[in-house]
């Protein structure tokens, strides 16, 4: 059962990364940093754009960086 | 792939002393090193984790600037391994004895800040020091790299989504076979990971990301960057040879022992795990000239 659920969730360890903690990472050093989100979107907005984003490029690729 | 297997000579010259009498030495000198309770290692692991620990709520309460915490929790990952390493050995107490549950409470906990599970990390040390450098079989071998940029290149390369985890390999063929342990060990390993990753997530969203990821995400890298480097890629480089004797070298680093973690040494625990970290430099000085007469790697000395 366990062992199904990580078979089935494992691949999609970036995107959940992704959203999970880099959305807010982005969103809250934004705000830090005072850079205004772009298209009136708020932080965390933005945040999971960008972050989900990373996520679904590193799952298509296989690697972050 | 040329890997040289070199075992200890036997046939020892007339007038030189023959390879029972040089391991009864060895094995004489090893023991001087081996018994007392390595106090130094056990303060070492509990002092490192509690000092993490500090670091959040000093750095909650802005007591403490997180750009001055930062450096410190990447010391504090760093420096988390060995005491546990200790532990995977038993150095602290032996199965059976009177503190055994010290031994194994160390081996836990010390390693928190790198998530780490204790049971991984002794089944697969174990495999290491059973199979060193050998590339079927060995579960550090993916540390090979031809010098120390490429090592660190090749093991942030190894942390990437989709790539083989050779501890997760391992793990799984042992489980598959029956063991038991081995079958605990994904277990725990599953159940650290991804509460590892329940926390950060729950830490980011409550508004704490950029300390989440300053305290324990980045230092976590870093700090795995640096122990990969250190504790495996320097002291068995250039991984092409096997056996007792040669598997691992002795060396000298630029910046001292204390920054490579005590591991120029890092032979004397090859040859004997039972002597404690703070102990090695000692025991290699006085073991050095029978390790000479085997033939060991003695690099830069």
């Amino acid at each position: 059962m366990i062992g199904k659920i990580v078979q089935t969730l494992g691949p999609w360890g970036p995107v959940l990364f992704g959203i999970g903690f880099l959305a807010p990472l982005i969103a809250q050093s934004m705000e830090a940093l005072e850079i205004a989100a772009p298209f009136g979107l708020s932080f965390i907005q933005t945040g999971l754009l960008i972050g989900a984003g990373l996520g679904l490029a590193a799952k298509l690729r296989g690697r972050w960086i | 792939m040329n890997i040289a297997v070199t075992e200890p000579v036997t046939g020892a010259p007339a007038g030189e002393k023959s390879d029972r009498e040089l391991a009864r030495e060895e094995l004489t000198i090893a023991r001087k090193y081996i018994g007392p309770f390595p106090v130094v290692m056990a303060v070492w692991g509990l002092g490192n984790l509690v000092c993490w620990l500090a670091l959040w709520p000093l750095v909650m309460t802005g007591t403490l600037s997180l750009w001055i915490a930062f450096p410190l929790a990447t010391l504090n990952v760093a420096l988390c391994y060995l005491p546990s390493h200790e532990a995977q050995h038993s150095n602290y107490a032996k199965s059976g004895e009177p503190l055994r549950w010290l031994n194994e409470f160390i081996g836990y906990v010390s390693t928190i800040p790198l998530v780490l599970p204790f049971k991984t990390a002794r089944i697969t040390h174990m495999d290491h020091h059973t199979y060193t450098n050998d590339p079927e079989r060995d579960p550090d071998y993916g540390v090979k790299a031809a010098n120390w940029w490429q090592a660190i290149l090749t093991g942030i390369g190894r942390r990437q989504p989709g790539q083989p985890n050779a501890y997760g390999k391992l793990l799984r063929a042992k489980a598959e076979a029956g063991d038991e342990t081995a079958k605990r060990a994904m277990m725990e390993g599953l159940a650290q990971t991804l509460s590892f990753w329940a926390i950060l997530t729950a830490l980011a969203w409550s508004g704490y990301a950029i300390e989440a990821a300053l305290l324990w995400w980045l230092p976590r890298h870093i700090g795995m960057s640096y122990i990969s480097l250190f504790l495996s890629w320097f002291p068995h480089h250039p991984m092409n040879e096997q056996g007792r004797y040669r598997n691992t070298r002795h060396f000298h680093y630029w910046f001292g022992n204390v920054v490579s973690f005590g591991m120029e040494h890092h032979i004397v625990h090859h040859l004997h795990p039972g002597i404690p970290l703070n102990r090695n430099a000692a025991a290699y000085r006085e073991l050095r000239p029978l390790l000479e007469k085997r033939g060991c790697r003695l690099d830069g000395v």
